[in-house]
């Protein structure tokens, strides 16, 4: 008796491989779903020791693989999945690219003819560039955690916020123009007309599920609202709504001398001006080295998760505000 | 002479520390030259060199050098990244930032901002202010002055260094947070110095380049009564269009008997890669141009498209 073959809904591909010293080669893949129409992707996992964004591309495999099982022509776009632009780094949890020890989201637009950092950064935006939309899932690093937030450039403001705001994440973050930044993937491709936004969630070497399930609700929408996904499929609707953060409002929290910070508050609360938000304290004896107090009125959106801390190290952002938005206690 | 810190810091858990920096000559002047090494804690040439260039000029300051005289403030800053250089780190090593991406910093930001900042601080007022480098793991360098789109005075000044190479690169985004890149906003004329590979120490370049320092300590008429022994080898000029990258197509482990700072002809094998598992010759790398061989892969283990090394041509 003849057998189908099961209907192929996404398939893999090599954007580029490489072959490494002894006996093995690097490759990047990626994941594409449906064909034609507007094509939009999703890069994760340029740093190898951020995984929220790999677990987003999961979840979002999972649910085009069910409508596509399901209503295969309410997907009238392409969605292409990135999830390890540092397959090395990745798998030896090394946030650079290993060997070169290379900071990749440093190294765009990129050289097909440079080095191996340089070659997957020229791939990508030979692959990526002319999508309507590409975004570009961060997950802070090891020291801090960070609410789920866009961060746009300010040279591209005006195009990305109104796209930002339908993400339903909880801070748009528009910073100054720095011109280190300008070799990162968002910016590479935002320069060339590509609409790229970078999300920033969680913290390093973590998942933070409830942060993906929120995420995914705004990509989705956002897809929709690109023509990639049908208007009849029922999204769940966006219950956050974003802060606007920018250089005016933002305080940064450095440490005035080097210890142990011991948060006295929750990450993602609305703190007052004054409030003690944690102490430095010292592991040689029972002394408290420092005192760190809320500049203003507003939302905690950054809170050091690594408790050592040098003079100058991070410690906390907060967005100075008279509104507590959604999600924030 | 003084020994000064130019950023003290307590630790989490260390002792505190601090960076410390020779100040040599008359201290009511602004200074006339400024020398920084070991922005990266593992490149060792540079704080070797100028750790004995501090010995040497002390000496002078203090008058235990007959007939030689300091006529200019020299400030030596032997290394920047103390704790990269004692726990072998290239990076500030907390957090792994490059302190060389940090400038020009700022003096309430993250820790490697504020060393930065400081470096910064301290030698704003040169006149001369000279950034050595070695590479990194994998490369070995001939010593060599680097300018990064330099002003013409940078491009005769680069000279006094009497060493055989001097090489003129267009400045990219990549270096824009460098301290070379923050010194030309500042004025006065700035060099970059290449010798060696990192990780190691090279008596000979370190040799050539305390020569190269003292030699430029002299034309600058920082220093007076100084008799060098030897004279001047040639010194070449290369322009951002004679420079070629040897990348290699081929992985493996490369092997190479050259050493960097000869002149080699077209079509001469820099190398070969030999296939890592069964020992075959993979290929070879050859040079398609005539020039000098600036840089040199150290490293053997080699993945596709890294780089062999660097030619520079007369033309």
């Amino acid at each position: 008796m003849p057998t189908t073959a099961p209907m192929r809904i996404a398939h893999q591909e090599e954007i580029l491989t490489l072959d490494l010293p002894y006996c093995e080669q690097l490759a990047i893949s990626r994941t594409i779903f449906g064909s034609g129409g507007p094509r939009v992707a999703i890069v994760a996992g340029i740093h190898g020791d951020e995984v929220e964004g790999l677990y987003a591309c999961h979840r979002l495999a999972r649910w085009l693989t069910e409508l596509c099982r399901t209503r295969p022509e309410a997907l009238r776009g392409t969605v292409e999945l990135y999830p390890g632009l540092n397959p090395l780094g990745l798998d030896t949890l090394q946030r650079w690219v290993p060997i070169y020890d290379a900071d990749l989201n440093r190294a765009f637009p990129g050289d097909d003819a440079g080095l191996l950092p340089q070659r997957i950064a020229a791939a990508a935006m030979a692959h990526l560039d002319g999508a309507a939309m590409v975004i570009d899932v961060h997950a802070s690093n090891i020291y801090l955690r960070e609410i789920p937030q866009v961060r746009i450039n300010q040279d591209f403001a005006e195009r990305l916020v109104p796209l930002a705001r339908k993400m339903n994440l909880d801070v748009i973050w528009v910073h100054g123009a720095v011109t280190v930044l300008e070799t990162t993937l968002a910016h590479s491709l935002n320069a060339r007309g590509t609409p790229c936004l970078v999300v920033e969630m969680g913290v390093g070497m973590r998942l933070t599920p409830s942060f993906t399930e929120q995420l995914i609700v705004g990509i989705l929408g956002l897809w929709q609202e690109l023509g990639v996904l049908d208007p009849s499929v029922v999204i769940p609707p966006p219950d956050h709504h974003p802060l606007l953060a920018d250089d005016t409002n933002v305080h940064y929290l450095n440490a005035e001398t080097s210890g142990l910070f011991v948060p006295a508050v929750e990450h993602w609360r609305a703190v007052f001006e004054g409030q003690v938000l944690g102490n430095i304290v010292s592991a040689h004896d029972g002394e408290t080295l420092s005192q760190i107090r809320s500049p203003a009125d507003g939302i905690l959106f950054t809170l050091r998760e690594y408790p050592l801390v040098y003079e100058g190290s991070l410690m906390a952002r907060i967005v100075a505000t008279d509104t507590v938005p959604n999600g924030a206690a | 002479m003084a020994v000064s810190a130019l950023l003290r810091m307590t630790a989490p858990m260390r002792r505190d520390f601090e960076i410390p920096y020779h100040d040599l000559g008359d201290p009511d002047q602004p200074p006339r030259v400024a020398l920084v090494a070991g922005l990266h804690g593992d490149e060792i040439n540079g704080v070797f060199v100028l750790s004995r260039l501090a010995n040497f000029l002390g000496g002078v300051d203090l008058g235990e050098r007959a007939a030689q005289t300091l006529l200019g403030r020299v400030i030596i800053i032997p290394a920047v990244n103390v704790l990269g250089l004692n726990i072998r780190s290239r990076t500030w090593p907390f957090d792994k930032t490059d302190i060389n991406r940090m400038f020009p910093g700022y003096d309430a930001g993250e820790t490697s901002q504020r060393i930065a900042h400081a470096v910064l601080q301290v030698t704003r007022d040169a006149r001369y202010r000279i950034d050595l480098h070695s590479s990194n793991l994998d490369i070995e360098e001939s010593p060599q002055v680097r300018l990064y789109d330099p002003s013409p005075g940078e491009r005769s000044t680069a000279f006094l260094f009497g060493l055989p190479a001097v090489v003129e690169r267009p400045s990219s985004s990549l270096f824009t947070a460098t301290i070379g890149h923050a010194w030309q906003g500042l004025g006065g004329e700035n060099f970059v110095i290449q010798a060696g590979q990192a990780g190691n120490l090279h008596l000979a370049y370190c040799e050539r380049l305390f020569r190269a320092l003292v030699d430029f300590l002299r034309r600058t008429g920082t220093l007076e009564g100084v008799e060098l022994s030897e004279e001047d080898e040639d010194s070449y000029y290369f322009g951002p269009q004679q420079s070629l990258q040897l990348i290699s197509d081929y992985a493996g482990i490369f092997v190479s008997n050259l050493h960097p700072g000869r002149w080699v002809q077209a079509g001469d094998v820099i190398g070969y890669v030999y296939h890592g598992f069964d020992g075959e010759i993979h290929g070879e790398i050859r040079t398609p141009v005539a020039g000098l061989l600036t840089a040199l892969r150290r490293q053997p283990l080699l993945c596709q498209g890294d780089l062999v090394g660097r030619v520079h041509t007369r033309r």
